[in-house]
């Protein structure tokens, strides 16, 4: 038996590592709110009403090299782990809450390609299917190495 | 060979014929355009050629315009960063594409219902007006208003290829009240030859939509103009909801009729 891939060992730092491209300056963080936890926020916040929203997983953020700027800027934020938080239900009251509440323009939703972290992207359907008011959901797949292996468009879950 | 690539298409293809066929084995329907304003260095972008497919393209052009004459193959610059290809359509332009259906069963319903000689002629009147309602109702108040006055608006209006899908849209119209009015009239053969064209530009229209312009605007939007699009679109379905209800259940009726006159033992 292999155990979860969502939490099996692997070392790649003898891999060569990508050659660098760009600017060596320092990358300037995109953040533009606090808390970002999702059990922590208030969905009615100021940042976000009206926003395009980022829903990541806890993991995301250390295996994009280029988070901030690929994929915060300009948008706001939360990160949950579909694996370990508890209280996942909250999760969807304050999903349908950026809807029906905060009226988001969209929620990007960006997972790692582990199966475990799929339910980030369930937890963000049923959230959105639970508001009256719908948004359209956008989901990426982000490799261990930090690749983005899919990202599409989706409907609400029914 | 800038100054044939700055030349609108429809030109280009009347002075060299054989472009078509070229166009055509990548294709690009070019030909069955109405307006063919586009400029062929645009063609290369709104059909997202590859940059290995973009080079073949041009080679094969060169042959034509200028045989036996050894010329510098540009690489064309893209106005917008365009996505891959294999992007699933964003859900305001798949919501569209879903709208066409209903468009697509009304459009296949005319040829039998203007033929059908087993059809009373009051049931025929009343068939065809129910006919004409939708597409002025749902095909036209509803779906291309969508796209005219939101959809549109997130391009350049004074671009050949809105423009051009704006012109088959006004083409529609016209076709569409002449057979109101020969409805009206009781004139059977104006009707029929109005309602017979506006079907064929319709399906044309809706093919070139479904396969080349909405690819290509789900490649140049933004997720932020995506989320704008959907709002907006869900305004208009909103008040729309009850009719679109309405002749949706109107359409899988007649359906029914015409299968019923058509094969009455099985279709019952």
């Amino acid at each position: 038996m292999e155990g979860c891939p969502g939490s099996k060992m692997v070392d790649f730092r003898t891999e060569k590592t990508q050659t660098e491209t760009g600017t060596t300056a320092k990358a300037v963080s995109q953040l533009r709110q606090w808390p970002v936890q999702l059990h922590l926020i208030s969905p009615t916040a100021p940042y976000y009403q009206g926003a395009d929203v980022v829903l990541t997983a806890d993991c995301v953020g250390y295996a994009l090299g280029n988070f901030h700027a690929d994929f915060l800027k300009g948008k706001s934020i939360a990160i949950g782990c579909p694996k370990l938080d508890a209280d996942q239900d909250e999760y969807v009251d304050k999903i349908a809450s950026w809807c029906d509440d905060a009226k988001i323009n969209i929620l990007h939703v960006v997972i790692m390609q582990v199966p475990c972290c799929r339910g980030l992207l369930q937890i963000a359907q049923q959230g959105v299917a639970k508001a009256s008011r719908k948004v359209p959901i956008k989901y990426s797949i982000v490799s261990l190495k930090g690749e983005i292996l899919q990202e599409e468009w989706v409907t609400a879950a029914a | 060979m800038n100054e044939i690539l700055d030349r609108n298409i429809k030109d280009v293809i009347r002075e060299f014929p054989a472009l078509e066929q070229v166009l055509a084995e990548f294709s690009i329907g070019c030909t069955g355009c109405s307006l063919g304003t586009c400029q062929l260095k645009d063609i290369v972008e709104i059909h997202n050629l590859s940059f290995d497919h973009e080079q073949l393209l041009m080679k094969r052009i060169a042959t034509i315009v200028y045989p036996g004459q050894a010329r510098t193959i540009p690489a064309i610059a893209r106005k917008t960063q365009q996505k891959s290809n294999d992007t699933k359509l964003c859900p305001p332009l798949r919501e569209l594409v879903d709208e066409h259906t209903h468009i697509k069963r009304v459009l296949g319903l005319l040829p039998d219902l203007l033929k059908r000689s087993d059809l009373a002629p009051e049931r025929r009147i009343v068939m065809t007006g129910e006919c004409i309602d939708f597409i002025r109702d749902y095909a036209d108040a509803f779906h291309h208003a969508k796209e005219e006055k939101i959809l549109f608006s997130y391009f350049d209006a004074n671009s050949d290829i809105i423009a051009s899908f704006v012109k088959e849209h006004e083409t529609g119209r016209s076709h569409v009240r002449a057979a109101r009015e020969g409805l009206a009239a009781n004139d059977a053969a104006a009707m029929g030859q109005h309602l017979t064209a506006y079907a064929e530009l319709l399906a044309e229209h809706i093919k070139k939509e479904d396969e080349i312009l909405y690819p290509w605007m789900n490649r140049s939007l933004s997720d932020n103009q995506v989320g704008r699009l959907f709002s907006e679109f869900a305004n208009v379905n909103s008040q729309f909801a009850e009719k679109t209800k309405s002749h949706v259940a109107r359409i899988a009726r007649m359906e029914q009729t015409l299968a019923h006159k058509a094969d009455p033992v099985n279709a019952a």
